[in-house]
């Protein structure tokens, strides 16, 4: 297929935006589980908070993802490089489904198991790594699933802006008027996706507790 | 088999996640262009002469959506050299106001980027591609105007046409329009730059604004009037470096000078019309101009 | 629950070495008042003493892994071993492994249990076994005081029996001070030395089993009639 022999001829081309993508949706992933995460626990712990952090994460994802883009540019550091801007774009929106997941997560823990390891004397430190977190990762990752499916999904519309990645032969083959230039990004934006839900939904499973 | 630990699971998913290298290229050079004729032309210019004087792999990376993708596409690493022009960058990325004469403009644009950008310019490539206000060669003829202080006192009687960038830019319609006194009938219709001249020729507008070295200028026998107040900045064409890639790579100077000077606002017009006007393949046209150039065989 | 007054006027002594059983129903707050022995619940008037000394003065969380803690639905981590269940104060308490492991076998055998199942896991477990392994994991770090919320209450009637006569049959060994929480009256007067009677966040009356059976207190006397005949037979029955 035409769209085969291309990508094979541009194949450095094809790797180094994929390596670009991967490293807009990698890193603003990471950064959103560091923040994310943290802030479910809380908010899981403290339900008074709950409502308005979950509302304030919901609205950010209510923003459509160019205009978000079009909103950060004029910002004066974050603005100055199109990748700095796009990957803070990209945290915010994985934000929400890894809130709440990890919010879902800590309280679907069975509260026997809370009360029982608060009466064995456990110290809140110990009950969050050794019995909340490992009861609940299993279902704090399918919210870090969503964030990266969406993720990968959303930095196609980063190039737009000039932060690069298969986005960038998606808009180049439109000047064109080239699909095998639309395809060489659209087929491998594609297959990160997929490969981004296989690969973490089958940690997922695997983490399942019994 | 035992169940993965899932503190350390974690730990993983957020290493792989990080789990990008960043930008290098090794030996490849990335030359990028916009996505227009004339850019994509010189683009391939550069690619084609860095290939035939170095071992050295080019990637090309043409069509980038304008001024602001290919520039942060140069800071970010991705492209290694691209070419654009030096009122866009004076004005559009520098944000200062349009003025001085061709040497003043390149030599500002030169240290600008290299203090703030880690960016250079390679010598000028010959042309001067500034705005060109066009009417059809018969008008001209008819009226006997060369420039466009004469042209005003017609304006009214005409319908204009520009390109989006154009109306929008800070060196573009309103200065225009301020310095020449022009007072056109209607608001002028914004419209594709690539139809603009066919626009002007079929009477759907008798004024428009396109570039000194469109291709059918001459093929469609339009005037275009003479800048006397120059309103418009110099746009000369050049090939921004980074200079990280000319630490790397040292003869990329020399070979980039090589080109220097030696595109006419003619010559380019030719091109350009032979991409877009004789549907002609850009990289025979640009092969074809470096060899009568004798900078390849 | 804020602004309910749960317990009131209480005030009660447990000995050393007995079994204590919080008799009542639900609502009763006996199970708050069991509660507060470990801190988990917090007293807003009244003060609270072990050995003496007033409860404040006690690091909560060395409080807490002074005093085994079983509770009625168990509360075993499901993706801990038995082994590292029963092990885990230990484990936190910095004892060796090989300590541990020895420590492990010796209760599960203790509690009536094989020494193979230390590497399963609870969901693999009936409900009996789960029932005793929360026991062991209660006892690891050989605490004075145990504290048990109706702990045999979603067992099914054959194994709380047997759990039961394995209750007494640890305590004759371990004199360990156990206070009990539970609705049943037969279990109260087959496992308890003093059975405390609660309604209505208040402590009705202390008594012995057989002073309860013979009771004309209106509560104790209640509870005597809801539970018809043949008390005296649990009442005796003791290991049987």
């Amino acid at each position: 297929m035409n769209v085969g022999r291309f990508i094979l001829q541009n194949h450095t081309q094809v790797v180094d935006l994929t390596l670009e993508h991967l490293w807009l949706v990698g890193v603003s992933t990471f950064l959103a589980m560091l923040i994310g995460i943290p802030l479910g626990i809380l908010i899981a712990h403290r339900n008074r908070v709950s409502k308005p952090v979950l509302a304030g994460a919901n609205i950010i994802q209510t923003i459509p993802g160019l205009a978000l883009f079009g909103f950060l540019l004029p910002v004066p550091w974050l603005g100055a490089r199109a990748d700095r801007l796009a990957i803070l774009a990209l945290t915010l929106y994985a934000l929400l489904p890894i809130i709440r997941s990890t919010y879902e997560g800590i309280r679907g823990v069975d509260p026997a198991v809370i009360e029982a390891g608060k009466g064995m004397g456990l110290t809140e430190s110990q009950l969050l790594f050794q019995v909340e977190l490992p009861l609940a990762v299993s279902v704090i990752l399918s919210g870090v699933r969503v964030a990266a499916v969406i993720s990968v999904g959303l930095a196609t519309i980063a190039a737009a802006i000039g932060a690069g990645g298969l986005g960038e032969f998606i808009f180049r083959g439109l000047a064109m008027v080239d699909n095998r230039v639309i395809l060489a990004g659209a087929i491998p934006a594609a297959i990160l996706a997929l490969l981004a839900d296989f690969g973490v939904g089958w940690l997922e499973r695997r983490l399942q507790p019994r | 088999m035992r169940q993965l630990h899932p503190t350390l699971a974690l730990a993983l998913l957020c290493c792989f996640s990080l789990l990008s290298c960043s930008q290098s290229h090794g030996d490849r050079i990335v030359v990028g262009s916009k996505n227009f004729t004339e850019s994509f032309i010189l683009g391939e210019l550069i690619a084609q002469q860095i290939e035939a004087h170095t071992p050295l792999k080019v990637e090309r990376r043409f069509y980038l959506a304008g001024t602001y993708i290919c520039q942060q596409a140069m800071l970010a690493g991705r492209l290694d050299i691209y070419p654009e022009y030096t009122g866009t960058a004076l004005t559009a990325i520098l944000k200062q106001d349009a003025a001085g004469d061709k040497p003043a403009v390149y030599d500002r644009v030169k240290r600008e980027y290299e203090q703030r950008f880690g960016l250079t310019l390679a010598p000028a490539l010959g042309f001067n591609n500034t705005f060109a206000m066009e009417i059809r060669g018969e008008e001209a003829r008819r009226l006997e105007i060369k420039t466009l202080t004469e042209a005003a006192q017609f304006s009214p009687k005409w319908r204009a046409g520009f390109g989006y960038e154009f109306m929008e830019r800070p060196d573009g319609y309103r200065g225009l329009v301020a310095t020449y006194g022009l007072n056109f009938a209607e608001q002028p219709r914004i419209m594709d730059l690539g139809l603009l001249a066919r626009a002007l020729k079929d009477h759907q507008i008798d004024f428009a604004g396109g570039n000194a070295t469109d291709g059918l200028v001459p093929a469609l026998d339009l005037a275009v009037l003479e800048d006397d107040r120059h309103y418009f900045p110099p746009y000369e064409a050049v090939p921004v470096v980074r200079q990280e890639t000319l630490h790397q790579h040292p003869e990329l100077a020399n070979i980039l000078a090589q080109l220097a000077g030696k595109i006419s606002d003619a010559e380019m017009q030719q091109m350009n019309y032979a991409v877009d006007g004789k549907h002609e393949d850009a990289r025979d046209v640009v092969h074809q101009f470096l060899k009568t150039k004798n900078l390849v065989q | 629950m804020a602004g309910t007054q749960v317990l009131s006027g209480f005030n009660l002594q447990v000995t050393s070495g007995e079994t204590l059983v919080l008799l009542g129903r639900s609502g009763s707050g006996k199970t708050t008042t069991l509660k507060l022995i470990n801190r988990l619940v917090s007293p807003t008037s009244g003060e609270i003493r072990i050995d003496g000394k007033p409860h404040q003065q006690f690091d909560v969380i060395r409080l807490r892994r002074g005093i085994g803690y079983v509770i009625q639905e168990i509360g075993l981590f499901p993706h801990f071993t038995v082994a590292r269940n029963i092990g885990l104060v230990p484990k936190i308490e910095g004892w060796p492994e090989d300590r541990i492991q020895a420590r492990v076998q010796e209760l599960l055998q203790l509690v009536g249990l094989e020494g193979t199942l230390a590497s399963r896991y609870p969901h693999q477990l009936s409900g009996g076994q789960r029932q005793r392994v929360g026991v062991a994991r209660a006892l690891a770090a050989n605490p004075e005081i145990l504290l048990m919320d109706e702990p045999f209450g979603a067992l099914d009637p054959l194994t709380r029996d047997e759990v039961q006569r394995e209750f007494l049959l640890l305590q004759r060994q371990l004199h360990k001070t156990v206070v009990f929480v539970t609705h049943d009256l037969q279990e109260a007067l087959r496992l308890g030395s003093r059975i405390a009677l609660m309604e209505a966040g208040k402590l009705v009356t202390v008594l012995d089993p057989q002073e309860f059976l013979k009771s004309t207190d209106p509560w104790a006397s209640a509870y005597v009639r809801a539970f018809g005949p043949g008390l005296e037979a649990a009442t005796n029955r003791g290991t049987q």
